[in-house]
């Protein structure tokens, strides 16, 4: 039973990971950081900022902060429309 | 076999919750902040003052994740970093606003490298390639309406200048306008020689000013 479970969990993370999907909070901040080049609009500053702030959340190990900063970073850098 | 069902499909919502909310910024505590940074949205701190803008409003999101975390809006473990992050958000939005006084440049987009033939309007493949950029760009931020400005240096007369400018912008604007963007989107308008980044002295400086841009007006 528990090593069903074991293998069923690794499973299931084993997918997503391999596909890239576990970027990390730093690797993320730097795309959104590439992806806003030259870009000074509201958006675009404030995804910079809201990245900076889930690097460092990062920093103080507080995981869920840092996600949530960073998801509000990247789609604040939706809106900011990328490069210019 | 009911056991084991419930233990995977336990085991699995608990893999997949990312567990985190909406950061609350409500709070009365952040009252003077928020009051702060929409005093300074009205004032055009957006457009005019970003950065500043943009440092107000991060630092508003932070306090209120420290004040979620402390879990005691009167006095928790990070009251000192919340009465510094509030204080920091008020400070950059009162600095947004007063730099949204008055006149402001609008925002620029730069279309860096669009050069036209000598005494021509027409678009080169190179041109076209940097616009279906500024296409993307202007698709992805869908509430912007944009002025197209073009510029000439300062070789041959005013009136020559200034009429090959207007050319000049109505084309980029007519490709923009039959590449997806909506017309009423778009103005055109040249400014012939008359708005010179560098001087006109040397030929890099003349290439520098021979430019078009996009200017944000909303």
């Amino acid at each position: 039973m528990r090593i069903t479970l074991l293998l069923f969990t690794l499973f299931a993370f084993s997918m997503p990971a391999s596909a890239g999907m576990f970027s990390t909070i730093d690797e993320r901040a730097n795309q959104i950081s590439t992806q806003l080049e030259g870009n000074n609009s509201y958006h675009a500053h404030l995804a910079r900022e809201l990245a900076n702030i889930a690097v460092e959340e990062k920093g103080q190990h507080d995981v869920t902060a840092a996600l949530e900063f960073i998801r509000m970073a990247e789609s604040h850098a939706d809106q900011a429309g990328g490069a210019e | 076999m009911i056991k084991r069902i419930i233990t995977l499909t336990a085991s699995l919502s608990l893999a997949a919750c990312a567990g985190y909310t909406d950061i609350n910024i409500g709070v009365d505590e952040l009252a003077e902040a928020r009051a702060a940074i929409a005093d300074a949205k009205t004032a055009g701190a957006e457009r005019c003052a970003p950065k500043l803008q943009a440092q107000a409003v991060a630092s508003l999101y932070w306090a209120g994740h420290e004040l979620e975390e402390s879990g005691n809006y009167d006095a928790g473990d990070h009251a000192e970093e919340e009465a510094m992050l509030v204080a920091r958000a008020v400070a950059k939005a009162k600095e947004a606003k007063a730099a949204s006084k008055g006149a402001c440049m609008p925002e620029i987009i730069k279309l860096s490298g669009i050069q036209f033939p000598h005494d021509s309007a027409r678009l080169t493949p190179a041109a076209t390639a940097i616009l279906d950029n500024a296409v993307k760009t202007l698709q992805k931020r869908s509430t912007i309406k944009v002025e197209v400005a073009a510029h000439t240096d300062s070789s041959g007369s005013n009136e020559y200048n200034l009429a090959l400018s207007e050319r000049r912008a109505a084309s980029v604007m007519n490709y923009l306008g039959t590449h997806g963007i909506s017309s009423s989107r778009l103005t055109s308008k040249g400014y012939g020689e008359s708005q010179p980044i560098v001087s006109n002295a040397t030929k890099e400086g003349r290439t520098a000013n021979r430019r078009v841009e996009l200017r944000v007006m909303n």
